[in-house]
């Protein structure tokens, strides 16, 4: 379980590098849009090696209603608790962003099947904040807040829903948007008093599906938004423009000293970092994927960086092109010059890796989440419902897959791990798409020290 | 209350009566059809449905694009209908629903509305 002292989580990140490996896997699995009506679940995946059930998924925790499109989770508590030996790291938040309904899983009573403890429903959240969609969890002590990307009808910016320790809505966390326009991830750093908040759309924009004409529309974001943490308001924006259209995952070092951070501009494929200069914060471009030439299309393809993630000792920054279907590792030990030390392929659409490990990849690596001794990393293939029945139609049939990416930490480097395989277009009641992975101890994108 | 009757072609053109004031996905779970939705609001067209024949009010949804419109879509959970009606309801109704952005870009006229320009106006033969 979690770290020796007190509390949940770890002392430190070098503490949580110590931690036993992960052995249980919690993964989202949709139906939404699949035609199969049935609801989304949370799929316990067993990832110990020396198990007979290895690699396969060993429980499934069913929503209560369909249609939920389950996204993005998070703990009730992490290290930020550390000191406080009346929290535990037991309740896992899993939010629907089409019904708005938000599921607080239990995870103790039994680890292998976690079983729904509370529902918060999305018309009690509409009412009383007038907020829809919600995206990012993230504990703040023994406080939970939640990006919400739209208002009660699904318009832009939406903000941040606070729930107490017993998952009672307190309200809306933030004291202003300013002139945010738009919400989706966020990221904090309690040492130096920031919030970094990121853009993706309106939820009436995003979510019947993505009209590339759009973004020219100014309907998709290209900002990001430094925050005043204690005030609970924006203070400063960064117009990214061109080198940052959508930008979507936003990272902080996980040294709680840093004021270094990063975010994948999904549309432009670029990454962003951003630090703190002397008194002032400023921004960059350091990694630019090409579009790449594809036989059928008549312009090249984007890669559309889905997802970023840091290992717990920063030394190391993956992402995923979901389109081009390449997950990358760079070195950013000098976060000005990021150096591409691995490159793995599982489908996208450049044809490179349709078949891996004896299954076929529909979609692309999507969804990221690695070990906390940065030696695992596991990946998804689907993005979001309707934007994988464009891209990927045939996901509707053939489901989501997992795989495991093994990680070189000393000198770079990343293989596909030839055993670990999930199948999601097997699964029981019918293909199902995964998303989002966390693991009971805490993982790469849970943890925030004070 | 004004009687409408709503035929489902895509399943086995089973028949039933609403009410015109109600919008047509509620009417149809009311009377135990299975359909997908979301947030129930018609912005995220999960409950999309094809209109085959008839006519609705569908005012409220912003889901929709004008290319998807003139596909005949619907959005029913607002949708309500304003004669009798054949749909096509479900997934298996999205066959023109989706298509790859960069691949089929859409003209400006076939934007969302708030956001097209006025269609094209076409030569009517004389
Ligand atoms: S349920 Fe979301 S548009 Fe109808």
């Amino acid at each position: 379980m979690d770290g020796a002292c007190c509390g949940p989580g770890y002392a430190s990140p070098a503490e949580a590098m110590q931690a036993p490996r992960e052995k249980l896997l919690y993964t989202i699995a949709l139906y939404v849009g699949t035609g199969l009506q049935k609801p989304d679940y949370v799929a316990t995946i067993d990832a110990d090696p020396e198990s007979d059930t290895y690699s396969q998924v060993i429980g499934r925790c069913e929503m209560p209603g369909i249609g939920d499109e389950l996204h993005h989770m998070g703990w009730n508590a992490c290290s930020s608790c550390h000191g406080d030996e009346g929290m535990e790291r037991r309740y896992l938040i899993v939010p629907g962003v089409r019904s708005s309904n938000i599921h607080i899983l239990d995870t103790k009573l039994d680890p292998r099947n976690p079983s729904i403890h509370k529902v918060i429903s999305g018309e009690e959240i509409k009412r009383k904040t007038n907020l829809s969609a919600p995206h990012t969890v993230h504990c703040l002590g023994s406080e939970i807040i939640i990006s919400m990307l739209g208002d009660a009808q699904g318009n832009a910016p939406g903000g941040y829903l606070h729930l107490d320790k017993d998952f009672n809505i307190v309200g809306r966390w933030e004291n202003s948007m300013g002139e945010i326009k738009f919400s989706y991830d966020f990221w904090y750093q309690p040492r130096h008093n920031v919030m970094v908040s990121s853009e993706w759309a309106a939820p009436n924009t995003f979510m019947p599906g993505f009209d590339l004409e759009e973004v020219g529309h100014l309907k998709y974001g290209r900002e990001i938004h430094l925050w005043d943490f204690e005030k609970k308001e924006p203070k400063q924006t960064f117009y990214l423009g061109e080198d940052g259209l959508v930008p979507l995952e936003v990272r902080f070092h996980h040294d709680p000293a840093s004021t270094h951070g990063f975010v994948g501009a999904a549309l432009s494929a670029n990454i962003i970092h951003w630090w703190k200069d002397g008194e002032d914060w400023r921004w960059e471009k350091i990694i630019d994927v090409a579009n790449e030439p594809h036989p059928d299309w008549p312009i090249p393809v984007p890669g559309v960086i889905s997802v970023i993630l840091l290992s717990m000792d920063d030394k190391y920054l993956y992402l995923c092109n979901w389109l081009h279907g390449d997950i990358r590792q760079y070195d950013i030990s000098d976060p000005h010059n990021p150096v591409m030390t691995g490159q793995v392929w599982m489908g996208g659409l450049l044809g490179k890796a349709p078949v891996v490990n004896g299954a076929k990849v529909t979609g692309g690596p999507q969804m990221i989440q690695l070990s906390l001794d940065g030696k695992r990393l596991y990946v998804t293939t689907s993005l979001f419902s309707t934007w994988d029945n464009q891209f990927y139609p045939e996901i509707r049939t053939n489901g989501g897959v997992m795989l495991q990416v093994d990680c070189d930490t000393e000198n770079g480097g990343m293989s596909i791990n030839p055993d670990f395989l999930v199948d999601f277009g097997k699964e029981p009641n019918g293909p199902s798409r995964c998303h989002e992975t966390r693991y009971p101890g805490g993982d790469c994108t849970s943890d925030i020290w004070l | 209350m004004t009687t409408r009757t709503i035929t489902l072609a895509n399943r086995d053109g089973a028949t039933y009566e609403v009410d015109g004031r109600q919008p047509l996905l509620k009417s149809l779970m009311d009377q135990s059809v299975d359909l997908p939705y979301g947030c129930e609001y018609g912005g995220c067209i999960t409950c999309a449905g094809k209109l085959i024949e008839g006519e609705v009010n569908q005012a409220p949804q912003v889901a929709l694009n004008n290319r998807q419109i003139n596909n005949g879509y619907i959005i029913l959970c607002v949708a309500r209908p304003l004669t009798d009606c054949v749909l096509e309801v479900g997934v298996d109704s999205h066959d023109k629903l989706y298509r790859n952005p960069f691949l089929d870009p859409l003209e400006p006229h076939e934007l969302k509305a708030d956001i097209a320009a006025p269609a094209p106006i076409t030569e009517t033969p004389k």
